[in-house]
């Protein structure tokens, strides 16, 4: 099996901190979601896995192994780390047969990935005259190439269209599937609840949280229910009887605090009010990430201050 | 390292060159227009700088080098440069961690193709030329005639190393071109004409020794191209450390 650990690893750029004693493990079989604010050290910790910067002190090991210790490591690693990395000048299937050759990786596998990846049509075409999202296409293809047991992406859904956003969703469930280790790196919380497994969350370099992802949600975020009537009143009532707290109503709808959707239907249907609207709602994931990163965030933007102070002559 | 991955890396590289219009187009600019530009001025001047008592016959045959170095230092530039637009590089070393590996193929595959179109380049200058000369002309067999064409094909491929490992110091090729071209345009003709004794050991004077019939000075032909090999060795070996210190 093949995993990602990284242990105790510390890179410092000049006097800056980009990641900060950080240990974790990726384990593969599962999508583990990558999250934490800009600048908070995701993409630095990528490319030290990859071997490209090098640790101020500290490892980082795909199965156990340096990276740069792998033979032909794009059959063990696939990696999409800047979308816009590619050279435009060269035709997408020149740049990936360039990739395949030094890895030993047949011609036919790039023709594949190209397919795999909506590229086929496009392959002769230089890179520079695609759009984001085929770039990001191609950076994911290039990730496929070599059939790796280890694939990171480094924020994939970045410019793609909804229907690219659900490809990559489905592809990363898939590898996964396929017991493949999958690490994405995101900053978008709710984004990545839809495809990962786990989830390690960085800020400022340091790790905040390495937890399932069920976990997180069951820890930071309380359920809620949506529920629509043609009886608001009665419904309310009801409801408030049993001790539920409602939160806002607006035109017969209404949300029930720390509740289920089947609860609240079947409270519903007891009383014999009819529903028109009924859902599960887990509205403070966000929040719930918003806070855990919120002391961490490198970039964030500062209320500018009430009144500026007069100085005295 | 292992032995066997040599082979396909080098090949990548050849691919990645070919597939770089820059690179492709400077490399054939660098026989092309050398043998243009020496049809041209032997078509109309040739004849009457024959008649010239101060010629140097031989060493005018290569006048044209003077344009087909700078292709050649732009094919040298442009192949290590397109790695630094972007962040290709990092792509590039995740495909090839090792850096040795990475950097000695690239350099393998430049020297080589660079050297393949400067003996080209040599021998096709030389011919041309001389072909308008007409019975004035030189042949192969004049003296130091095969040595100057098979040296100034080795000064082209130096040339071009030199600025690859310039530009993997430098890591740009704006950077890289604005030197090396007004350095071999102007700085080596001002203080070369100057005679001085440090001015042979330019990399350009000392490597144009091997283009002359009977070298005048202190180096010979070839030890002026050994001066300007270790020229480019030097650059070459700065690149190295620059390709594997620092992050990419």
């Amino acid at each position: 099996m093949t995993s990602i650990d990284v242990q105790d690893l510390t890179k410092e750029y000049g006097t800056t901190r980009a990641v900060d004693a950080l240990s974790f493990s990726v384990r593969p079989g599962k999508v583990t979601g990558f999250l934490g604010p800009n600048g908070a050290g995701k993409s630095t910790t990528m490319r030290l896995v990859l071997g490209l910067d090098r640790p101020t002190s500290g490892t980082a090991r795909v199965g156990g192994r340096a990276y740069a210790s792998l033979d032909d490591p794009l059959r063990h690693v696939g990696a999409l780390l800047d979308a816009q990395a590619a050279h435009g000048s060269r035709t997408a299937r020149n740049h990936l047969l360039a990739l395949a050759v030094s890895n030993r990786i047949s011609a036919r596998r790039v023709d594949d990935v190209l397919a795999e990846a909506g590229l086929a049509a496009v392959a002769g075409r230089r890179i520079k005259t695609f759009s984001l999202g085929m770039r990001q296409r191609l950076g994911i293809a290039a990730a496929l190439l070599g059939d790796p047991a280890v694939v990171m992406l480094d924020e994939p859904s970045n410019g793609l269209d909804p229907e690219g956003i659900i490809w990559i969703r489905e592809l990363m469930r898939r590898l996964a599937q396929e017991g493949r280790t999958v690490l994405v790196s995101s900053h978008l919380m709710n984004e990545t609840a839809t495809f990962a497994d786990h989830l390690v969350v960085l800020g400022r370099g340091r790790l905040l949280t390495d937890t399932p992802m069920p976990d997180f949600i069951e820890a930071h975020s309380h359920p809620r229910v949506r529920v629509r009537t043609t009886d608001p009143d009665r419904l309310r009532d009801l409801l408030l009887a049993k001790g539920y707290v409602l939160g806002d109503a607006d035109d017969g709808r209404w949300t029930v605090e720390d509740a289920r959707a089947e609860e609240i239907g079947a409270i519903a249907a007891a009383a014999g009010i009819p529903v028109l609207e009924l859902a599960d709602e887990r509205a403070s994931l966000e929040q719930a990430y918003l806070a855990l990163t919120a002391a961490e965030t490198e970039f964030a933007a500062t209320a500018p201050a009430a009144a500026p102070s007069v100085q005295e002559a | 390292m292992s032995r066997t991955a040599v082979l396909p890396v080098a090949h990548a590289e050849w691919i990645k060159l070919k597939s770089l219009r820059s690179s492709l187009v400077s490399l054939v600019t660098v026989f092309a227009a050398t043998v243009a530009i020496t049809a041209l001025v032997f078509a109309t001047v040739g004849v009457a700088e024959a008649d010239n008592a101060d010629a140097e016959p031989l060493f005018d045959a290569f006048y044209a080098f003077n344009f087909g170095q700078i292709a050649a230092i732009s094919f040298g530039t442009t192949a290590v440069s397109s790695e630094y637009t972007s962040g290709a590089l990092r792509i590039s070393l995740a495909a090839v961690p090792r850096r040795g590996l990475f950097y000695g193929s690239k350099v393998a595959v430049v020297g080589g193709l660079a050297l393949l179109a400067g003996l080209l380049t040599g021998f096709g200058t030389f011919l041309t030329g001389q072909a308008f000369l007409g019975d004035d002309g030189l042949g192969l067999g004049h003296p130091g005639a095969v040595r100057a064409c098979v040296g100034g094909g080795i000064y082209l491929a130096l040339m071009a190393l030199l600025a690859v490992g310039l530009t993997a110091v430098l890591r740009s090729g704006v950077a890289v071109l604005s030197i090396l071209i007004p350095f071999t345009l102007i700085v080596s003709f001002v203080v070369g004409d100057m005679d001085s004794g440090v001015a042979a050991f330019l990399p350009d004077k000392a490597g144009q020794q091997v283009l002359h019939e009977a070298p005048t000075g202190t180096l010979g032909p070839w030890a002026g191209l050994a001066v300007l090999a270790a020229w480019a060795a030097a650059a070459l070996l700065a690149g190295w450390w620059a390709v594997r210190r620092r992050d990419a």
